[in-house]
């Protein structure tokens, strides 16, 4: 009978039960779930149980739209149940492959439907398709689901609960999990439906419908009537299942964790591993389109923010958008595209030629911007379209509640993408609207004062810009670790004249760079296979460690401590000043 | 100051610290060495008090035993509203009373299955669980119909009572001592509700809870 059951959708909670910023612990067919509603009203159905060291999440915080775990602070986002931000790494971005268990949910009748694997939709009833239906207490059995059912079909309960009131009451249908009966007296009728939910071979939960809803001062005394008849039935078929053989606890199968808590690279180059469907295309400010692309088959990956991911276009060309949404928020992801007056046919394809309803490749979402949230205070710098990862930032931290401010620069308030983004952000957005180079330094001067410990910058723009807040921010006493930038592209003039050895510390491989050849293409060259995602040295996805030797950097990803510690080299444009380096690949 | 001889894994003192931070009453907590070393059971504390029990609190040389007895004492002192011992109306007053004994039930069952577990306590674990279980299943059916009425607390006014704060340790703590919560969803989102009372002040093995949904997300769904 387990067989059936685990192909079948059963209601786990009523949709009561699973409010806001709570977390319900649920159980169905011996599996425990962690049930929670989003603040968008998106049900989330998970395993009850952190892929860190398994404690349940049932004790963790539903934050709106992320759940954290009580124990280390892991925090994963609605929908895909990816992790988002584990608290012990806060610089750093968790891989993709950390991802909790998720079990479908569908919301009907006042109750949240799930199942071990079910089959098609949640079932339909005729009897409460067209009223208005009064969803009566659940009642916890300590017994198994068959005692209980049996014992349903004698349930006499009265119309009216006036308890003397005496009704006849028949079986409209029958079935492995559910029955309907109805009442008769007088002419009158009421029609209950009860789903017996199996949580446990010896523990059921009744969940009884009233196909209609009695009107205001009968609805509390009809419930009290249904509460007490069903206890009494409970306290009924207890006393029976004790004299029953005991039963073996159902046990739910556990899949093994994800084995790689770091990212194994085994992708080669730039991957379009994802198809997705552009749902919306709309101008968003002047000369920036919004595009919203939706996943076609399987979720979309949780991507965190700061994330990125490479579209690969209609006409050959790669390249990197921000994504805009916050993690949790819609299975879809969200990037503005600002139309580049010289532009090289990237911004120009999406502006003219992509349309709503085209698929497009993109690659997984990757985060070389990630978001620390263990500050005091985050200081978000958008220049233009650099708001892009920051509206995701924003979104998170406020989210989370972490005081920030969002100062966007733009050039008039028609510039401004995403105003119904920046709307809903408040307070904490600061516009700087028309300001000439040196009014944006001046600014940023007095932004910049007064750095306390645990206070983050994030700034992304255009090169001026970001040069302009790296070097004030450095003059206002700001560590290099607490400078983060994204540049939209490297506009260093690139060197490739220097030729050079480099060692595989790992691989056991040592090869020429030519001048003119990239490590990057080297690598390649010699079935090496390494991710990339902007081949410029601004996206730092090609990042490797370097073991020994001094880096020739020619990136705008390292900040200048990094730079200068020659711990990390972006292998698509930095070479080598040393002749030989020695690499941990 | 208030003196408060207290236990910092003892439910019965944590109900004392949880009142008076909720009314912002300061107090001096006076260590007792409850475990390992029992000294609640020698005949130093036993001049405090002779049935070597904590909590007892000592308000300015009023001294008072047993946790129900100082709640209503520091509510009907320290809260000017009168509304965590609310004596001005009879029907509250009546309920408050009621559910203060249904406490004395919660602590003798579900804390002493916990007491059990942790400390080493000699009880018939069995009796204390079944015992327990009895209990809130009553008071998950009694707050599922709270709610149904829109009401949030285990009295019927619209304010949180001594009541709450009696049985609320009793409840939080009970997986400690072996007895799940699963099978009681509205006694859960009750929990959630007193942890978000202003004040609100844990202890070891009670986690706060996150944030409420924030009021501007309300009005998007009424639009």
């Amino acid at each position: 009978m387990t067989e059936s059951l685990m192909n079948l959708w059963h209601p786990i909670a009523s949709s009561d039960d699973v409010q806001y910023r709570h977390v319900f612990q649920g159980q169905l067919l011996g599996r425990e779930f962690a049930v929670w509603r989003a603040d968008d009203d998106f049900v989330n159905v998970w395993e009850n149980r952190c892929l860190h060291r398994g404690v349940r999440l049932s004790i963790g915080q539903n934050e709106g739209l992320e759940l954290r775990c009580r124990y280390h602070g892991w925090r994963y986002a609605s929908r895909s149940a990816g992790c988002t931000y584990i608290p012990a790494h806060p610089a750093d971005a968790p891989a993709r492959t950390i991802c909790n268990r998720t079990f479908p949910s569908v919301e009907r009748y006042g109750l949240i439907w799930s199942g071990e694997d079910p089959v098609g939709e949640p079932p339909q009833i005729a009897a409460l398709e067209d009223s208005e239906t009064l969803l009566l207490r659940s009642i916890v059995v300590n017994a198994p689901i068959k005692l209980v059912l049996g014992h349903l079909a004698n349930y006499r309960f009265s119309i009216t609960a006036d308890p003397d009131n005496v009704a006849t009451t028949s079986i409209d249908y029958q079935d492995e999990r559910s029955l309907s009966l109805t009442a008769t007296s007088d002419g009158e009728e009421s029609t209950v439906v009860f789903f017996v939910q199996p949580v446990d071979s010896n523990r059921s939960v009744i969940r009884g419908l009233l196909s209609s809803s009695p009107s205001g001062t009968e609805r509390l005394p009809t419930l009290r009537h249904h509460s007490m008849e069903l206890s009494r039935l409970r306290d009924t078929v207890e006393l029976e299942a004790l004299d029953g053989p005991s039963l073996e606890p159902m046990v739910a199968t556990i899949e093994q964790d994800p084995v790689a808590l770091s990212e194994v690279v085994t992708s080669s180059g730039r991957k379009a591993a994802l198809r997705v469907q552009v749902l919306r295309k709309w101008t968003t400010a002047e000369g920036v389109v919004g595009l919203e692309l939706e996943s076609i088959g399987k979720p979309l990956p949780t991507h965190q923010p700061g994330a990125h991911i490479d579209v690969h276009l209609p006409n050959g060309l790669v390249r990197q958008y921000s994504l805009t949404n916050a993690p949790g928020e819609g299975s879809l992801y969200r990037i503005g595209v600002k139309l580049e007056p010289d532009s090289r046919g990237g911004s120009a394809c999406l502006h003219e030629t992509v349309k709503e309803g085209d698929v497009l490749a993109i690659s997984e979402p990757r985060n070389n911007f990630p978001l620390r949230r263990d500050t005091v205070k985050t200081i978000l710098i958008a220049g233009g379209i650099g708001v892009t990862p920051l509206l995701a930032m924003a979104q998170t931290l406020r989210s989370n509640n972490l005081d920030y401010e969002l100062h966007y620069f733009a050039q008039t308030d028609g510039h401004l993408a995403f105003p119904e983004v920046l709307h809903e952000l408040g307070d904490a957005v600061v516009l700087r609207l028309g300001l000439s180079p040196d009014e944006t330094s001046r600014a940023l001067t007095v932004l910049l004062a007064g750095y306390k410990p645990a206070m983050h910058i994030y700034v992304c723009g255009p090169g001026p810009m970001l040069e302009a807040t790296r070097r004030i921010a450095s003059g206002a006493d700001w560590p290099d670790e607490a400078v983060h930038f994204e540049y939209f592209q490297n506009t260093i003039e690139v060197d490739s004249s220097s030729s050079f050895e480099v060692s595989l510390a790992r691989s056991a491989l040592t090869l020429e760079v030519p001048s003119g050849k990239t490590i990057l293409e080297v690598l390649r060259d010699n079935g090496i296979a390494l991710i990339s995602s902007c081949e410029q040295g601004a996206c730092g996805t090609c990042e490797v460690a370097v073991i020994e030797g001094e880096p020739e950097h020619q990136d705008v990803y390292l900040n200048d401590s990094e730079k200068l510690a020659g711990q990390r080299i972006m292998t698509c444009v930095s070479r080598a000043k040393s002749s030989r380096l020695v690499l941990d690949i | 100051m208030i003196k408060l001889y207290d236990y910092i894994l003892s439910v019965n003192c944590y109900k004392q610290r949880l009142m008076m931070s909720i009314l912002d009453v300061p107090f001096e907590s006076v260590p007792v060495d409850f475990y390992p070393g029992w000294e609640h059971k020698g005949e130093e504390f036993k001049k405090i008090n002779p049935l070597g029990h904590i909590p007892v609190i000592d308000d300015d040389g009023f001294m008072l035993r047993d946790a129900h007895a100082i709640l209503i004492y520091l509510a009907s002192k320290y809260d000017p509203s009168g509304l965590w011992y609310p004596t001005s109306n009879p029907e509250l007053i009546g309920e408050t009373s009621q559910w203060m004994l249904f406490a004395e039930g919660t602590t003798n069952t579900a804390s002493a299955a916990r007491l059990y577990v942790n400390l080493g306590y000699e009880f018939d674990i069995e009796a204390c669980r079944v015992g327990a279980h009895r209990l809130f299943r009553v008071l998950d059916e009694h707050l599922w119909f709270r709610e149904q009425e829109n009401l949030d607390w285990i009295c019927s006014g619209g304010h949180p009572t001594v009541a709450d704060i009696a049985i609320f340790p009793d409840v939080i703590l009970s997986e400690e001592g072996g007895i799940a919560r699963i099978d009681y969803p509205a006694l859960r989102r009750w929990t959630d509700r007193v942890k978000r009372i202003p004040g609100f002040e844990p202890m070891p093995g009670i986690f706060p809870a996150g944030d409420a949904r924030p009021l501007s997300h309300e009005g998007e769904v009424n639009a």
